[in-house]
C-alpha cells in the first residue's frame, strides 16, 4: 500500500518510525524537532495496538526509555533537538557500547542559523564522536525513506542509527509515499548470553569498544550505496550533503552546464575513504556545500591533493545557514534581477510575551523588589523558554541565560562567590528538565539564593505540550530539600502587584535558599483549553475526597 | 528541452496572523493542481508576536529546494504592510505582491504610516487591500487573510474548482458557516483583480 500524504521534513521521519513498527516513541520538545514527535504521538493514539508515544522529562531520560524499549526487543524513535542530544550525550556514546536489540532510530534536528537555539552545533560530529552513522536526508521523501533504512541499519549492525534534518527540511512540507504499515512486532527480549554486553563495567566495555570500532568496515560497506561519485568532464568539482545536496540539485535543472562539475553527494556517514580518494582524482578544486560545520570540507582537505573551498577559506560564510545564493555565488552563477530593495529603515519585529502573560506579572513584581531592597548591581540567571524574552530591552529583567537548568546553578555559584541576594529563574517544565539536580545542590548551599519558578503548566514556547512537572512543582522543591517556611506560591496578577513585591522582598532577604513559584496557566494553552480536561477531573478528585471528609462523622 | 521554470511563493505577515495556515492552504491547492510543491517555514519564537515568513515552491517537474533566492519570487502576498516591505527584494522583476493595508503595530520604531504605504505603491505590481473595511463589509473579522488569497490565487496556476474544494476542507471542522464566511472572503479577493495571470 502506498499512499500520498503531506508532512514537514520531521513528521516524514515520525511517520516513517510508525510505518516501520516502532513500540515506543519519546522525546523532549525543542525546535525544530517537536512535531516529529507530535505527528507519531498522533498516530499512535489513533491507533494504538500496544504502541506508546511519550514526552519525557528531558532527552537523557527519552533516550533511556527508547534503549529500555530496543532492550525488550521492539523498534524505537526517540527526537530531540541538537543542544538536546547534549543532554542525552551520556546515554548515546554510551548506547553504542550496548548496542541495541530492537532497532534504535534518533531523530535530531539541527538549528543552522540558530533560528530559536543558542548555538548552531553540528550533531554529524557527535555521530562520529560515538562511532554512531548518521543519516542525512535532504528531501522530505528522503526523511522518510533514510528512517526506515536507519531501522533496518540499526537491527543489522546491532546499534542505534541517528538521522540528522537541519531547520530547512526539518520545517519543509512536501508530499510523501508511504511504505506499507509493519505492525509492532518484537525480536523477544535481549538473550541471555548478550547480558554482560550490556553491562557496561570495564572487563565488558574494553571488549564492547573492541566491538563497536570491529563493526566500522561494516558499517561503511552498508552505507556505501547512499554515498556517489557522479562523473564530469571538468577538473573543478563539488562535494554535496543535506541541504547542500538539495540546493544543488535544483541548481542543476536552472543551470544544466553545471552537470559538467564532477560531484561527490553524501548522505550517510561516515564516508568510505576510497570512495573520497577516488572523487579527489578527479579534481583539482572542490567546492563543498553542507549545512553547519565543515565536516566534510575538513576530510577532503586534509588529504591535500585539491583545493577545497567552503567555509574554512571564506568562499561560504563561516556562520550561519546555508542559502542558495551562497551556492550561485561560490559557483559564480548569474543571478536574478530583483526588484529593488527598499530603502525605508524598517526596524526588527521581535517576538514578544503574549498579551495578559503571567510572566510578564511575575518580573514586574520581582524587579520592584529588587529596587525596594536597593540591591546595587542586580544580576538575574534566566533560563530557557518563553520567559527568556524578559532579557530583552526594555524588561532586560534577566541577565544570563546559557542552557537548560543553568539559572540555579549559576545562581547559587555566583551566591557563593559572594554576589547576593543571587535570582534564579526558570520555567516548570525546564525545572523537572535538568533544575531538580540544581535545586538539590541549592537547597544543601546555605547561601542567599532565590529561586523564581514560573509556572505556567505547560511547555509554552513550543506548543503548549504537557508539562512532566504539572501539579507537582511545589512538592518537587520541598521534596529536593527547600524548607516549608522558604516556599512560596503567588499568582501572578495585577490586583495581586503589591503582595507579590512584598513576598518577593522577603524571599530575597532570606539568607539561605528561597524558592517563589507564580503559577498561573499559560495563556495560549487556555485558550485552546490544553488543560481543561487535566483540571476537570482534579476538580471532581478534590470534590469526591471534600464528599467523603465531610460525610465523615 | 529546458527544465520547466521553477516558481516562488512568498507569504509574509505576523505571528497569530495566520500565515503558515495560509501557506499549507496554497501548497495543496498546487499540489492537487498536479504540481510538484514544497513548502518551507520558520516557526520557533516567531510565534509571539515576531516577524513570520514562509515560502512555497512550485514547477511542473520535481523540485529539492524548499527556499527561493532573492529576485526569483513570482508573487508575494502580506498579511501586513511592513512585513511586505521586507520580502520585495524576494520579487523577480516582473513579481506581483498583494498586501494588506492594515499595520500590526505591536513594535518599537514602526515607521510613519504613510511612508509604509508610499514605499509599497512605489512597488511594480503592488495590489492593496484595505482589509479592515473588508472585514467590516463582510462582517468577518479575520477576512483579511482569505481575501488576499482569493487577490493571489489570480496569478497562481490552480482552478476556482481546486479553491473551493481545497479551502471546503480546511474550514470543515469549524462549521458549515466558517466555511462559507472564508469562501465569500476568498470571492470578494478574488473579484479585485481582473487580469489572469498563468504559470
Amino acid at each position: 500500500m502506498t499512499q500520498n500524504t503531506l508532512a514537514l521534513g520531521v513528521e516524514a521521519v515520525g511517520c516513517a518510525a510508525f510505518d516501520a513498527g516502532i513500540k515506543g516513541a519519546f522525546g523532549y520538545p525543542g525546535t525544530p524537532s517537536t512535531e516529529g514527535f507530535e505527528f507519531v504521538e498522533a498516530m499512535i493514539q489513533e491507533a494504538p495496538e500496544g504502541r506508546v508515544a511519550r514526552w519525557a522529562a528531558n532527552e537523557k531520560v527519552a533516550y533511556d526509555l527508547a534503549l529500555g524499549v530496543s532492550y525488550a526487543g521492539h523498534r524505537t524513535l526517540v527526537t530531540m533537538k541538537h543542544v538536546g542530544l547534549n543532554v542525552a550525550m551520556d546515554a548515546y556514546a554510551n548506547s553504542a557500547l550496548t548496542g541495541v536489540r530492537g532497532g534504535l532510530v534518533l531523530l535530531v534536528a539541527d538549528d543552522p542559523g540558530m533560528h530559536s537555539s543558542q548555538n548552531e552545533q553540528d550533531s554529524r560530529r557527535l555521530a562520529e564522536f560515538a562511532w554512531l552513522p548518521c543519516l542525512e536526508p535532504s528531501t522530505v521523501q528522503e526523511c522518510y525513506d533514510f528512517t526506515w533504512q536507519a531501522f533496518e541499519l540499526s537491527e543489522a549492525l546491532q546499534i542505534p542509527v541517528m538521522v540528522r534534518l537541519v531547520t530547512r527540511l526539518a520545517h519543509c512540507r512536501a508530499a510523501l509515499r508511504r511504505r506499507a504499515i509493519l505492525p509492532p512486532t518484537g525480536l523477544g527480549l535481549a538473550p541471555k548470553d548478550t547480558i554482560q554486553d550490556w553491562v557496561l563495567i570495564p572487563s565488558n566495555a574494553r571488549r564492547r569498544y573492541v566491538d563497536l570500532l570491529a563493526k566500522q568496515p561494516r558499517l561503511i560497506e552498508r552505507l556505501a550505496p547512499m554515498n556517489r561519485l557522479v562523473a564530469g568532464g571538468s577538473r573543478q568539482g563539488v562535494a554535496v550533503s543535506g541541504m547542500g545536496r538539495a540546493y544543488f540539485d535544483q541548481l542543476l535543472l536552472e543551470y544544466p552546464a553545471l552537470a559538467a562539475l564532477p560531484r561527490l553527494e553524501v548522505a550517510a556517514y561516515p564516508v568510505d575513504p576510497q570512495l573520497e580518494a577516488a572523487f579527489l582524482a578527479q579534481v583539482d578544486e572542490v567546492f563543498v556545500f553542507e549545512e553547519d560545520y565543515p565536516v566534510l570540507e575538513e576530510r577532503l582537505g586534509l588529504r591535500g591533493s585539491a583545493k577545497v573551498r567552503g567555509r574554512l577559506d571564506g568562499t561560504v560564510p563561516r556562520t550561519g545557514e546555508l542559502t542558495p545564493r551562497q551556492l550561485k555565488n561560490a559557483l559564480a552563477l548569474l543571478v536574478a534581477e530583483a526588484k529593488e530593495s527598499i530603502t525605508l529603515d524598517l526596524p526588527p519585529r521581535a517576538p514578544r510575551f503574549c498579551d495578559g502573560c503571567g510572566h510578564v506579572d511575575a518580573y514586574e513584581a520581582m524587579q520592584e523588589a529588587l529596587a525596594n531592597l536597593g540591591v546595587p548591581e542586580t544580576r538575574v540567571f534566566g533560563d530557557i523558554g518563553c520567559y527568556t524574552l524578559a532579557a530583552q530591552e526594555p524588561m532586560g529583567a534577566i541577565h544570563a541565560v546559557v542552557e537548560m537548568g543553568a539559572s540555579i546553578s549559576m545562581a547559587v555559584g555566583a551566591a557563593l562567590a559572594g554576589q547576593t541576594p543571587s535570582v534564579a529563574v526558570i520555567g516548570d517544565s525546564t525545572f523537572g528538565h535538568s533544575g531538580l539536580p540544581a535545586l538539590l545542590t541549592a537547597a544543601d548551599s546555605d547561601v542567599n539564593v532565590t529561586i523564581i519558578i514560573l509556572d505556567n503548566r505547560v511547555v509554552g514556547m513550543t506548543g503548549q505540550q504537557p508539562s512532566q512537572a504539572l501539579d507537582q512543582v511545589e512538592r518537587m522543591a520541598l521534596g529536593m530539600g527547600i524548607p516549608e517556611a522558604q516556599l512560596q506560591v503567588l499568582t501572578p496578577l495585577p490586583r495581586l502587584h503589591d503582595a507579590n513585591v512584598k513576598a518577593m522582598e522577603s524571599a530575597l532577604q532570606h539568607p539561605g535558599p528561597s524558592v517563589v513559584i507564580f503559577r498561573r496557566e499559560c495563556i495560549q494553552s487556555m485558550r485552546r483549553g490544553v488543560l481543561k480536561d487535566h483540571d476537570r477531573e482534579l476538580k471532581a478528585c478534590a470534590e469526591q475526597v471534600c464528599a467523603s471528609t465531610e460525610a465523615r462523622p | 528541452m529546458s527544465a520547466p521554470r521553477i516558481h516562488g511563493i512568498v507569504l509574509s505577515g505576523v505571528g497569530g496572523q495566520g500565515v503558515l495556515s495560509l501557506a499549507q492552504i496554497v501548497l495543496e491547492a498546487l499540489r492537487r493542481s498536479g504540481l510538484h510543491a514544497l513548502q518551507s517555514e520558520i516557526h520557533g519564537m516567531s510565534q509571539r508576536g515576531g516577524s513570520v515568513h514562509a515560502q512555497v515552491c512550485f514547477s511542473e517537474g520535481p523540485l529539492t529546494s524548499p527556499i527561493i533566492d532573492e529576485g526569483s519570487a513570482d508573487l508575494l502576498i502580506a498579511l501586513e504592510p511592513l512585513e511586505a516591505l521586507r520580502y520585495v527584494s524576494m520579487l523577480r522583476m516582473n513579481g506581483h505582491l498583494v498586501v494588506s493595508e492594515e499595520p500590526q503595530i505591536n513594535m518599537e520604531g514602526y515607521p510613519p504610516i504613510d511612508d509604509v504605504y508610499a514605499a509599497l505603491k512605489a512597488v511594480r505590481g503592488a495590489h492593496l487591500l484595505d482589509t479592515e473595511d473588508l472585514a467590516r463589509r463582510l462582517s468577518h473579522k479575520q477576512a483579511g487573510g482569505m481575501a488576499l488569497l482569493g487577490m493571489a490565487s489570480r496569478f497562481l496556476p490552480v482552478s476556482p474548482e481546486v479553491w473551493q474544494d481545497v479551502i471546503t476542507q480546511r474550514f470543515e471542522a469549524k462549521g458549515a458557516r466558517v466555511t462559507e464566511k472564508n469562501l465569500e472572503a476568498f470571492q470578494a479577493g478574488r473579484g479585485l483583480i481582473q487580469e489572469t495571470v498563468g504559470a
